[in-house]
């Protein structure tokens, strides 16, 4: 495991490097924000504690997690988090709390957008899938189980 | 190389429904490549960004866990001929770039 973040650093700011050099792109472009910490977190709570600072979460009825029960294929899981019906959503993020790192993705919204995502995640096994959504400062989660048949990680 | 992206969108009521599909390995790091045993290097997309007329609206940031290909969807308010930018960066720094005017 070390070795294989070690060689991600390195592959990440070698291109950097070049990118810089070629006078393509500024540092604060190539390292965007990316979360690294939450990304590498193996437990679900602490990639969401390492997202929004808590995991400290509660039910609500207009947080709805769209995923289906079987998935024939784990490698591409349609999976729809719609908390459009809450006010003021700040970000959502989805996680598989199976996969080697839980966290699949965070969505900051800002100005125009309402609280709706729907993407396509890699599981590798039978797990639950977790929406967490962050509205008025609290965490909303919704979570359903998806029954993997083929796996996506791994091979 | 840039990554490209197709986008659509519909206004339906003053909201946009943005879909957006991206071609990417998104290639985690943890598969491994049979004939040499090693994990196959990680690329996937780190960062996307939707902006209406110049205004950010969605910032995400995604892992290797999304799928290959990746498909996604998201909703602003908007109107008709309203300017969609979705600009997104890899984990190697590849760029990819769409602009389009919502119908």
């Amino acid at each position: 495991m070390k070795r294989r973040s070690f060689l991600k650093g390195t592959l990440a700011t070698g291109a950097a490097v070049v990118a810089v050099n070629a006078g393509l792109l500024t540092p604060a472009t190539v390292l965007a924000d990316w979360n690294k910490a939450a990304f590498d977190a193996k437990k679900v709570d602490d990639a969401i504690k390492a997202v929004f600072g808590t995991a400290t979460t509660a039910e609500s009825g207009d947080l709805v997690l769209k995923a289906p029960e079987i998935a024939e294929n784990g490698a591409v899981t349609p999976v729809t988090v719609d908390a459009s019906k809450m006010s003021g959503v700040e970000a959502i993020a989805i996680l598989a709390d199976k996969n080697p790192t839980p966290l699949v993705c965070v969505y900051n919204f800002s100005g125009p957008a309402l609280g709706y995502v729907s993407t396509r995640i890699k599981m590798g096994e039978t797990m639950n899938v977790i929406a967490i959504a962050k509205a008025g400062g609290k965490l909303y989660k919704a979570e359903q189980q998806v029954k993997v048949t083929i796996g996506g990680c791994g091979g | 190389m840039s990554i490209k992206i197709r986008v659509r969108g519909k206004v339906r009521g003053g909201i946009a429904e943005i879909k957006a599909l991206m071609k990417h390995p998104m290639e985690s790091g943890r598969r491994i490549n049979k004939k040499t045993g090693k994990p196959y290097p990680p690329k996937f997309i780190q960062n996307v960004e939707v902006a209406v007329n110049g205004t950010k609206a969605v910032d995400a940031q995604w892992s290797g866990a999304v799928s290959t290909n990746p498909y996604m969807a998201v909703k602003v308010k908007a109107n008709k001929g309203d300017e969609v930018v979705i600009n997104v960066v890899d984990n190697t720094g590849e760029k990819g770039s769409a602009k389009f005017k919502l119908k």
